[in-house]
C-alpha cells in the first residue's frame, strides 16, 4: 500500500511537469503580452521592464528558469500585474477563502446528496423516492452561474436577508448562499449516483442473507449496504471536489468572495503569466492528490482491491 | 404439534405484464427435527414457498394464506416481529455461495453480529462460539481464518460459513434452498454430509428445496413434490421413490440419468415449464402428462391424502406407470 502511494506520487511528478510546460507553451503562444495595454508603451520602457521580469529571454531559458525556481524554492515568481505581490502572495490571499466555501460546499454536497439518495433508495418508488429524485434532477438543471443570481434575487434584493457579496473572513452569512450554489448540482449528482447504486446492493444475495439473520433494517443498510453502495460515489467525489474549487470561478464573480477563481479569471484577461501557472499546478496538484486519495479510500472500503 | 405448518399458501408478484402466480394453495408441515425435501423444476414455486415463510419476499411480492410457525402466523407479522424469529428459531441457507456472503465484511463480523443481536452476547464472546461453529462445519484451522473476507475462501467453503452461521443461534428449523445447486460433485457430497451431522448433533429440522434427486434419497425423512406452484405428490421419501403415485413424479425419477443402464438417450419429460401467469385450468401439468384423462385439462385434481401419502391426480394409484 504504501509502495502504491509512493509510486502515484512518483508519477504525479512528470504528469505536473507535463502540465507546466503546456501550459506554458499555450500562454507563450498566444498574441499580446501583460504589458500591452491601449496605451502603447514606449519601446525603451517595455524592454526594461520585459528584461525585469526576465521576457526578453529565449523560451526554453524562461521555462527552465520557471521550473527552477518552483521546484527548488517553491517560488511561483512574481505576479505581472499586481505590483510588490508574488504569486505566491496571491495564492495564500485566494485560496483559503476558496477552500473554506468548498469544503463547505463538499460537507453539504456529500451529505445531503448521500442522506437524499439512501432516502430514495430505501423508500422506492414512494412519494419520498419522488420528491428526492424530482428535487436532484431539478438542481442538476441549476448549474451555479444559474442559482448565483438567482440567489442574489431572492435573499439579497427581495428578502434582504443575506448580503449580497463580500467575504468578511468567512461569516456565516456571507458563506451561506457561495455554497447553495456551488454545492447544488453536485449534491444532485451525488443523490443520483447514491440512489441508483444503493437500489442495485439492495437487491444483490448478501442483502438478502443480512435480511435473514434477522438484522433490522437500519443495521442492514448502514453496515452492510452502505460501503459497496458508496463505491461509485467515491469515485465521483475526487473530481467533483477539485470541480468546486475550479468552477469557485463562478461564485468570486457573483458573490465578491475574493477567492483564487476571480484571480485566474483575471489573471488570463491580464496576461498575468505567472499567476495563470500558479493556479494551474495549484490545481493539477489538488487533482491528483484527490484521485489518489479516492484509490487509497477504495482499497480501505473493498477488501478486494490490493495494489 | 408441528413446527411450522403451512395451509393454503399463495405468493403473487405483480408484474408489467401482470400477475405471476408462483405459489397456488400450497399446505404442508413439518415437526420437530424432521427432514422435508422439496422437489420440483425451475419455476415450480418451490423457493418462493420458503422465502414467503422467511418474509423475505421480492418488494413486488405478495403471500396469502397462513404460515404458523410455533403457534405464531409468520405471514401476519411485521419485519420487527420476523426479525426477532428470523436465524434465531428459523435460518435460511441460499442456493449461491459465492454472493450470499458480504465481500466487504470480514466473517468473523457477519457471523458475529447474529449472536450479538439475538443473545446480546459480548463481541469477543461471540467470535469464540463463530469458531466452534466453523470448527463445527469442518473448516480447517477456524481460528486463524475466521478474520478472512469471504472471497478469501472457495465456494464450498464458503456454503460452510453459509451453514456455520445459520446455526449460530441453534434454530429450530433449517431452510437450506439449493444449497449444493452451485457446488461441484465431491463438495456437494461434503455439505450434504455437513447438513446430516447438524441435523443429528443439534436435532435441527430441515427443509430441503431441491431439485436433485440423488441428494433427497439419501437424505430425507419426506419429500414433497411440486409443479406450477402447487403440490403434486408427498409421502415418506423411501415410498415416493420405491412407487411414485404421479405421472409427473415418475416422469422426473425417469430422467434421473443412470450409470448402471446402458441407455441409449437420457428419458426426459417433453414439453415446456409452465406459464405461471396463465396456468392452465385443471391440473398444472395436464399439457406435458403421457396419461391425460378426459377431465386433467379443465379439472385441477384435489390434493387427498391417503395414509401417509397424498397425491393430486386423476388417475388411480394403480394407473401411474
Amino acid at each position: 500500500m504504501l509502495s502504491f502511494v509512493f509510486r502515484r506520487l512518483a508519477v504525479a511528478i512528470p504528469t505536473l511537469l507535463i502540465l507546466v510546460i503546456l501550459s506554458f507553451v499555450l500562454m507563450y503562444s498566444a498574441p499580446g503580452g501583460p504589458f500591452n495595454s491601449e496605451r502603447p508603451l514606449p519601446p525603451e520602457v517595455l524592454a526594461n521592464i520585459e528584461a525585469k521580469y526576465g521576457l526578453d529571454q529565449p523560451f526554453w531559458k524562461q521555462i527552465v528558469n520557471y521550473v527552477i525556481g518552483v521546484v527548488t524554492q517553491f517560488d511561483f515568481g512574481p505576479s505581472f500585474q499586481y505590483k510588490d505581490r508574488s504569486v505566491n502572495d496571491v495564492i495564500a490571499q485566494g485560496f483559503p477563502v476558496t477552500l473554506t466555501y468548498g469544503f463547505w460546499s463538499f460537507v453539504v454536497a456529500v451529505s445531503v446528496g448521500v442522506s437524499l439518495g439512501v432516502a430514495a433508495a430505501i423508500k422506492q418508488n414512494t412519494w419520498l423516492d419522488y420528491l428526492a429524485v424530482g428535487v436532484s434532477i431539478g438542481a442538476q438543471v441549476l448549474p451555479n452561474f444559474v442559482m448565483a443570481p438567482i440567489l442574489l434575487l431572492v435573499f439579497t434584493l427581495w428578502l434582504g436577508w443575506l448580503p449580497g457579496g463580500g467575504w468578511e473572513g468567512g461569516q456565516w452569512n456571507y458563506l451561506i448562499m457561495p455554497v447553495i450554489a456551488l454545492s447544488t448540482s453536485y449534491m444532485a449528482s451525488i443523490a443520483r449516483i447514491t440512489r441508483s447504486s444503493m437500489l442495485e446492493v439492495l437487491n444483490t444475495n448478501f442483502i438478502r442473507t443480512a435480511r435473514a439473520k434477522g438484522l433490522p433494517m437500519r443495521r442492514v443498510i448502514w453496515r452492510h449496504a452502505m460501503k459497496p453502495a458508496i463505491l461509485p460515489v467515491l469515485s465521483y467525489l475526487g473530481p467533483a471536489f477539485v470541480g468546486m474549487i475550479t468552477g469557485s470561478v463562478i461564485i468570486d464573480v457573483f458573490f465578491s468572495t475574493g477567492g483564487i477563481g476571480q484571480f485566474f479569471v483575471n489573471s488570463a484577461f491580464n496576461r498575468d503569466y505567472s499567476v495563470i501557472m500558479g493556479i494551474t499546478i495549484l490545481v493539477g496538484a489538488l487533482t491528483i492528490l484527490f484521485n489518489l486519495l479516492v484509490d487509497i479510500l477504495y482499497a480501505w472500503i473493498d477488501p478486494k482491491i490490493r495494489y | 404439534m408441528s413446527l411450522l405448518d403451512i395451509e393454503d399458501l399463495r405468493v403473487t408478484f405483480a408484474t408489467a405484464d401482470g400477475d405471476v402466480n408462483a405459489v397456488n394453495g400450497v399446505s404442508f408441515s413439518i415437526d420437530k427435527g424432521e427432514t422435508l425435501a422439496i422437489v420440483g423444476e425451475s419455476g415450480s414455486g418451490k423457493s418462493q414457498t420458503a422465502f414467503a415463510a422467511m418474509g423475505l419476499l421480492a418488494k413486488n411480492g405478495r403471500a396469502a394464506g397462513v404460515a404458523r410457525f410455533d403457534g405464531q402466523d409468520l405471514l401476519s407479522l411485521s419485519q420487527g416481529q420476523l426479525n426477532k424469529i428470523r436465524s434465531k428459531d428459523m435460518a435460511m441457507i441460499f442456493q449461491d455461495p459465492m454472493t450470499s456472503l458480504n465481500p466487504y465484511l470480514r466473517v468473523s463480523e457477519q457471523m458475529a453480529e447474529v449472536l450479538m443481536l439475538h443473545q446480546g452476547i459480548s463481541k469477543s464472546a461471540a467470535v469464540t462460539e463463530a469458531v466452534r461453529m466453523l470448527d463445527a462445519v469442518r473448516i480447517p484451522d477456524a481460528r486463524a481464518r475466521v478474520t478472512m473476507y469471504p472471497h478469501e475462501f472457495s465456494g464450498g467453503m464458503r456454503q460452510r460459513i453459509m451453514i456455520a452461521m445459520s446455526l449460530l443461534c441453534q434454530p429450530r428449523l433449517l431452510i437450506a434452498d439449493e444449497p449444493t445447486t452451485a457446488l461441484d460433485v465431491t463438495v456437494q457430497a461434503q455439505i450434504m454430509q455437513v447438513l446430516s451431522d447438524i441435523r443429528n448433533d443439534f436435532g435441527t429440522a430441515i427443509i430441503l428445496i431441491t431439485h436433485d434427486l440423488g441428494i433427497v434419497a439419501g437424505f430425507c425423512d419426506r419429500t414433497l413434490v411440486m409443479y406450477g406452484g402447487q403440490i403434486m405428490e408427498e409421502g415418506p421419501t423411501h415410498d415416493i421413490f420405491a412407487s411414485p403415485e404421479h405421472p409427473y413424479t415418475s416422469g422426473l425419477l425417469k430422467a434421473v440419468p443412470r450409470l448402471d443402464r446402458e441407455d441409449a438417450t437420457l428419458a426426459t419429460i417433453a414439453g415446456e415449464p409452465p406459464d405461471m401467469s396463465s396456468l392452465p385450468p385443471g391440473c398444472p401439468f395436464s399439457p406435458r402428462c403421457g396419461q391425460l384423462l378426459d377431465n386433467c385439462e379443465a379439472e385441477r385434481p384435489a390434493l387427498q391424502a391417503a395414509g401417509d401419502r397424498r397425491r393430486a391426480c386423476h388417475l388411480s394409484v394403480q394407473e401411474v406407470a
